[in-house]
């Protein structure tokens, strides 16, 4: 007969790995936007797993998505020293930026509005923005972040994160035309 | 006058709260009632109730760009059997954890 499974809160690393198995591919897809590069960003997370098991007697059980963000972003800085902490790479460098899994996400209708013309037009209008802006755009937009895990990512204020998502959305709006993403829009 | 003045005010009102009305982030949420007068307003100002189509929109295209970077399966698969040997907890073959 198997031993009784203990409740987790007894056993850190059960709890540990409950917290964290679900948060390893935001993990992964926030380093790829933080790190440009696909070996970087596995890099990146594993050794954020290392240094997050180290530190486990600190975490209270709550939040751990920021908890994790928080100390990726430390590994981050740590491992490159040079870049500014709150901006993310430049996605060009990842190469193949086709998605490489992934890619049959729940459609509705709303989602027509993206053809491949304004998935153009989306590109170049974020490779305009200010990279400060275009890393608060990227995380909370496209990598589905909340504010305060985009805060935590990048080591700024929420009110910092909303200030500069506004103007990073104003830009983007401007740039693609109003025309765009206008409600009369087909695809 | 009076009435264009009023909406004047309410537009900006309404466009301040926009981009958190529509988040709905539990960072900064809206009053039940700055959520209703924002709904009302949307309802009778075309304008506004175009901005926020708009960044409704912008939202979604963003979120199904398919110029995004995704992540490898393959790194995944590595990150995930990471954690198990990091707490010990092996899987079996379909993921489950075996006993």
């Amino acid at each position: 007969m198997p031993p009784p499974t203990r409740p987790a809160l007894e056993d850190p690393a059960r709890a540990f790995r409950e917290h964290v198995e679900p948060q390893i591919e935001v993990m992964l897809r926030v380093a790829l936007s933080l790190t440009g590069r696909r070996a970087d960003a596995e890099d990146l997370v594993q050794e954020s797993l290392l240094r997050a098991y180290r530190a486990i007697d600190r975490f209270d059980g709550r939040h751990p998505r920021a908890w994790l963000l928080t100390i990726l972003r430390h590994t981050h800085v740590n491992m490159h020293r040079r870049r500014r902490p709150d901006t993310l790479a430049d996605w060009d460098r990842v190469g193949d930026a086709r998605p490489a899994f992934g890619a049959a996400r729940q459609q509705s209708a709303e989602d027509t509005v993206v053809d491949g013309t304004l998935d153009e037009q989306l590109a170049a209008a974020v490779a305009t923005l200010d990279p400060r802006f275009r890393a608060v755009l990227v995380l909370v937009d496209v990598d589905d972040l909340s504010y305060a895990e985009a805060a935590a990512t990048l080591g700024i204020p929420v009110g910092t994160v909303m200030s500069r998502l506004s103007r990073a959305r104003r830009r983007v709006r401007e740039a693609l035309g109003s025309d765009a993403l206008s409600p009369g829009r087909q695809s | 006058m009076r009435s264009s003045l009023r909406q004047m005010v309410t537009c900006m009102w309404s466009a301040r709260r926009l981009q958190r009305y529509l988040d709905a982030d539990p960072s900064a949420p809206l009053t039940p009632g700055e959520i209703a007068r924002i709904e009302e307003h949307l309802a009778v100002c075309a304008k506004c109730a175009d901005s926020a189509y708009e960044l409704h929109a912008l939202h979604h295209a963003l979120a199904g760009w398919s110029q995004r970077p995704e992540p490898d399966e393959a790194s995944l698969t590595r990150l995930r059997g990471y954690l198990d040997e990091l707490t010990g907890s092996p899987r079996g073959p379909h993921g489950q954890e075996t006993p």
